[in-house]
């Protein structure tokens, strides 16, 4: 079963990590530009971050046949912080524009100040004039009244819910979720938020149309495999692999491909680097090994 | 810049032609503008096809264009139109991506080598992304150019082919890099295979091609070894390298060999040695 990972923090994992995830059928990661589990005191910070997502990452990602992607975003946790906040905001227009990039996000809100809400009023026309969908962080704390505020301001700038990807939400969320036409995002844990069988019972009960699971890795107690995991216990309840693969591959990318930077039909191989370019006629492989 | 532009392969769609031109005429004669909007797009609106084989140049310029990609040399057509400063071709190369970076360098195998260009090699020299460093070394003589620039010069050079040994890319790909062998590399590429050696490692095949131009200590001994070596393409690069130094003590190990040498062109090889 192929695998599109829709929220995954990889620069704070390792190569292992990588391995094992193309060897459960994970044939493509995005990764969101997120907080990095302390404060950034600068923009040059967050540019040597953005240019890692878009090219270190990609690379490493690359090696173990992974394709890697992302969206930028000033958080909501540092949009909270004025020595960063307006000078991000300064320079995302330009990595909006990468070809990788394929959302705005994480954006949203987390402590929900009136900071957050006005860089993710501010980020979500960024998305409207850079024509890409957007992936909502929601509170982990006051996560309802959280969702609703998200949700407000989302229709206040009548921005399409089609759009828009509300993450890391619950079994309470999705009922507010369900018919309001955006995509819902559920981030499975080993221990927090949301578990295998929760999400089991959830599909069970809504079904997976305009559904995504991740796993959220991170640099706490995660684990990458969840997608699979969650998979493998979907099948053991009886899901049929076409409803399994339209939540673990359909909807990711046409939720990213709304952006038209994403292309389907150049997931159908794994990722690739070694390139072993024929020179001058002569067919024998020369280039590097990457194992050598 | 080389004498004339090299053209798009043919199969870059007429869309993505006339997207170029208007967005030459949108950058032309603007540093800065448009083109870091522009840039990054180019492998998403030109193709990422690899072009023909085929050698193109002029003024002591060269490129085998069949190590480069269409959107390479579309880059080449946005840069000659935008003619950047050197901080705006800095800038697109450290706030680029992986494609971007690549681009940025193939376009400057086009190019004189100048100022900026050795900044970007030296950016190259220290990144581990394998495509960025094969843009700034491979399928081109920007590297053979440079060396001389006193800048840059033999040690620069030296620095850039170890690493091209690390990583294993084919000495034919560097174009002319051949023509500056020194001793000092040949010491650092037998330092290298012996510590690999030791490890139980693959040795980079190219190392007797470069080392026999530029014998040092230790240099004759290691291309009589390699003629006995189990590996073919060792023992086809030690062959060559022992015909390239010419050495009459190694006529003997050649003749040696020839008698039991089992792949024809290796012996063809020994055969010119032995004579």
């Amino acid at each position: 079963m192929r695998i599109f990972e829709p929220h995954a923090h990889m620069i704070s994992r390792v190569t292992d990590d990588y391995e094992r995830m193309a060897l459960a059928g994970i044939r493509a990661v995005l990764e969101p530009a997120f907080w990095l589990g302390q404060n950034r005191t600068s923009v040059g910070s967050f540019a040597d971050y953005f240019d890692m997502l878009i090219g270190w990452e990609r690379f490493r990602a690359q090696q173990f046949g992974v394709h890697h992607f992302c969206t930028m975003a000033l958080n909501p946790r540092e949009a909270n912080d004025d020595r960063v906040n307006d000078a991000v905001m300064e320079i995302l227009p330009r990595y909006l524009e990468k070809d990788s990039v394929l959302g705005v996000g994480e954006i949203g809100l987390d402590d929900q100040t009136r900071k957050e809400e006005k860089y993710f009023a501010g980020q979500l026309e960024l998305a409207l004039r850079h024509d890409l969908p957007v992936l909502v962080h929601t509170p982990h704390r006051d996560k309802k009244k959280g969702f609703a505020r998200c949700i407000a301001i989302l229709q206040d700038m009548a921005f399409p819910m089609q759009r828009v990807l509300l993450d890391h939400g619950n079994e309470e969320t999705i009922k507010i979720t369900k018919d309001l036409g955006c995509w819902s995002g559920f981030s499975i844990y080993p221990h927090t938020k949301m578990d295998e069988n929760r999400m089991v019972a959830i599909c069970k009960e809504y079904g997976v149309e305009r559904m995504i699971v991740n796993s959220a890795a991170d640099w706490g107690v995660s684990d990458p495999l969840m997608v699979p995991k969650t998979a493998l216990k979907l099948e053991q309840a009886g899901f049929s692999p076409e409803r399994i693969a339209t939540l673990v591959w359909d909807n990711p990318i046409a939720f990213f491909a709304q952006g038209g930077r994403l292309v389907a039909a150049e997931l159908e191989r794994p990722a690739g680097i070694d390139r072993r370019q024929t020179f001058a006629g002569n067919s024998v492989l020369r280039g590097q090994d990457p194992e050598r | 810049m080389a004498e004339t532009l090299p053209s798009l392969p043919a199969s870059v769609p007429a869309a993505a032609r006339a997207w170029l031109e208007q967005s030459c005429q949108a950058v032309r004669g603007a540093d800065g503008g448009q083109l870091p909007v522009l840039f990054p797009s180019l492998p998403r609106r030109i193709g990422r096809e690899p072009c023909a084989p085929a050698w193109h140049g002029g003024g002591g310029i060269l490129v085998h264009l069949g190590g480069l990609r269409a959107c390479d040399l579309a880059a080449v057509h946005l840069l000659a139109a935008a003619r950047p400063g050197a901080g705006t071709l800095l800038d697109l190369f450290l706030r680029g991506d992986l494609e971007e970076r690549t681009m940025v360098l193939r376009s400057r195998a086009f190019a004189p080598v100048d100022a900026t260009t050795l900044r970007l090699l030296d950016e190259a020299q220290r990144s581990n992304m394998l495509p960025v460093f094969e843009a700034a070394t491979c399928d081109s003589n920007l590297l053979a150019r440079a060396h001389a620039w006193p800048e840059f010069g033999v040690e620069g050079f030296n620095r850039m082919l170890l690493k091209v040994a690390f990583l294993g890319l084919p000495l034919r790909r560097v174009i002319e890099a051949e023509t500056h062998a020194n001793a000092e590399l040949s010491r650092m590429l037998q330092d290298l295979a012996s510590e690999r050696e030791a490890a139980g490692r693959a040795v980079w095949p190219d190392t007797y091609r470069l080392i026999a131009r530029a014998p040092v200590a230790g240099t004759l001994a290691r291309l009589a070894g390699g003629l006995e070596h189990g590996a073919d393409e060792l023992r086809m690069a030690a062959a060559e390298g022992a015909l390239l130094a010419g050495r009459p003590e190694l006529v003997p190990f050649a003749r040696e060999r020839l008698a039991r040498e089992p792949r024809a062109e290796i012996r063809a090889v020994l055969e010119r040695l032995s004579h």
